[in-house]
């Protein structure tokens, strides 16, 4: 079960996601990044993987795009909250030096 | 033309004839029988789309006829009206039961059997689209499913043959597409100076789409062989075709590996896909124990100016590489757990020396601990043997 949450905070805008980002479910999640990225055009995309309790190939292929479609807009891409399962794919694929990544969704925001 | 045929069935002469009086004025192509034995008669020369059949006949009556017509596959989807006098002989339900579609009650107006006519053959004529765009359908499917067929066929096609033999090494390998066909793919290159050249990848997403990129994956990697024949030049130049023809979110994980039977090492990058397994020759014609291949690095396709790295390790005979996608380790099970790299890696411990035994025990492990749950994703395994 996925579960994905959108809000205006400022000029940043916060994706919080929750479940499993495989295959089945990369289409809702990029129709929710998309949206949110069309409709605030925000300085400052925050994506919330806190919840996150797996991460496949699509899903970090669909962060990459995320991060693509704000600099194109530039605006800026911030992750946060990765758990130990998801930061260790990332590591794996060297994501870590790829994204800005945070520990806190409070951090991210700051951007610090 | 006629709206349809109908055949009325009543053993009283008067029924038919107003019956049949109503239904040609309003266009009505109409077969009369006297009970359900001349029925059947007039449904082997001509069928019709209707039935309207009186319950009570001599020599067959309306009940059965009605299940004779309902039991037969060419006429069950004849629409069926019983008409029936509601005197006790049969409720409207158990007219129904038998398998008419609709019951007329005695004594009846022409006018209101004319209306549920004219409504039956509206329900015909949805039946009659749907079965239409059902056999539409179903050459569709029977179409994209040749064409998937065909296409899982060219892309094992595009699979290093089996046994497979290269300078240094011998291998084989299991290609178990989630979809018929998948996005990973594999590949063992001679090279003109006797070394060897390996890659595997891995597609994001499966299906046709990831299909398409793996065969241009595999293109990419056959053009770079041509201009060097250092790995890091291979991901580098990958890396920039994939990043330019691909989508944003489309990329590929991959292992790149240089194998010099002449000096006994290989150069590696690994693009963030699972890194291999070592397996070290052991004493006496035993397998050592595993261990898995150092290094990390972006997945190719995501752009075009990413730096990779590459690694260096020994690769003597007698040991084996075991190359695989993530397909393999991360299937999730019932309690939600996942064998992981390191599981599989326990499994690859006590592999049999013959590479073919090997990759069936590795399937047939990971099988078993799975349990019921099945490979959601595309699975490749290949197997390596550093041979003299």
């Amino acid at each position: 079960m996925l579960n994905i949450q959108a809000r205006q905070e400022g000029n940043a805008a916060i994706v919080t996601i929750q479940g499993k980002v495989n295959f089945e479910v990369t289409a809702q999640l990029r129709d929710v990044i998309r949206d949110t990225v069309a409709q605030q055009q925000p300085k400052l995309l925050v994506i919330n993987l806190e919840g996150v309790s797996f991460i496949d190939s699509s899903g970090l292929g669909l962060l990459v795009a995320a991060r693509n479609s704000v600099d194109k807009s530039s605006g800026k891409l911030h992750l946060c909250g990765l758990p130990a399962q998801v930061k260790k794919t990332f590591d794996q694929t060297n994501l870590t030096n790829y994204f800005s990544i945070f520990t806190t969704e409070q951090d991210a925001l700051r951007g610090a | 033309m006629s709206k349809g045929v109908v055949l009325v069935v009543d053993d009283e002469p008067p029924i038919r004839d107003i019956l049949s009086f109503y239904l040609k004025r309003a266009d009505y192509q109409v077969l009369v029988a006297e009970n359900g034995i001349r029925g059947l008669e007039e449904m082997s020369k001509l069928q019709p789309d209707l039935i309207i059949s009186d319950l009570r006949m001599p020599e067959m009556a309306g009940d059965d006829f009605c299940r004779q017509v309902k039991a037969n596959a060419s006429t069950k989807d004849i629409y069926f009206m019983l008409v029936s006098a509601l005197d006790g002989s049969m409720s409207k339900i158990g007219g129904l039961n038998i398998g008419a579609d609709d019951m007329i009650s005695k004594p009846f107006h022409a006018q209101e059997v004319m209306a549920k006519v004219d409504s039956a053959f509206r329900i015909i004529a949805m039946q009659n689209e749907i079965k239409r765009q059902n056999v539409v359908l179903r050459e569709f499917q029977d179409r994209v499913n040749g064409e998937m067929e065909l296409a899982a066929r060219l892309q094992m096609g595009l699979l290093p043959a089996l046994p497979g033999i290269a300078p240094g090494i011998q291998y084989t390998h299991r290609y178990l597409p989630a979809d018929g066909i998948g996005g990973d793919i594999y590949a063992i290159a001679p090279l003109p100076d006797g070394s060897t050249a390996l890659m595997i990848a891995d597609v994001s997403g499966h299906g046709v789409t990831a299909a398409l990129i793996s065969s241009m994956v595999k293109t990419s990697f056959e053009s770079h062989l041509r201009l060097s024949l250092d790995p890091l030049a291979w991901a580098v130049g990958m890396n920039q075709d994939l990043s330019r023809n691909t989508l944003a979110e489309q990329f590929a994980t991959a292992f790149l590996a240089h194998l010099d039977p002449a000096t006994g090492k290989m150069a590696y990058v690994v693009a963030g896909h699972p890194a291999p397994f070592k397996i070290p020759a052991g004493d006496s014609g035993k397998i050592g124990k595993p261990e898995q291949l150092s290094g990390k690095g972006f997945m190719l396709g995501i752009d075009a100016d990413l730096p990779f790295t590459s690694q260096h390790a020994d690769f003597h005979v007698g040991d084996r590489l075991v190359l695989f996608t993530d397909g393999l380790d991360e299937v999730e099970r019932e309690n939600r757990t996942y064998l992981g790299e390191e599981g599989l890696m326990g499994f690859c411990e006590d592999l049999p020396t013959d590479a073919e035994q090997a990759a069936i025990q590795l399937i047939e492990q990971v099988k078993a601990f799975n349990g019921p749950a099945t490979f959601s994703d595309d699975v490749t395994l290949v197997v390596v043997d550093r041979v003299d």
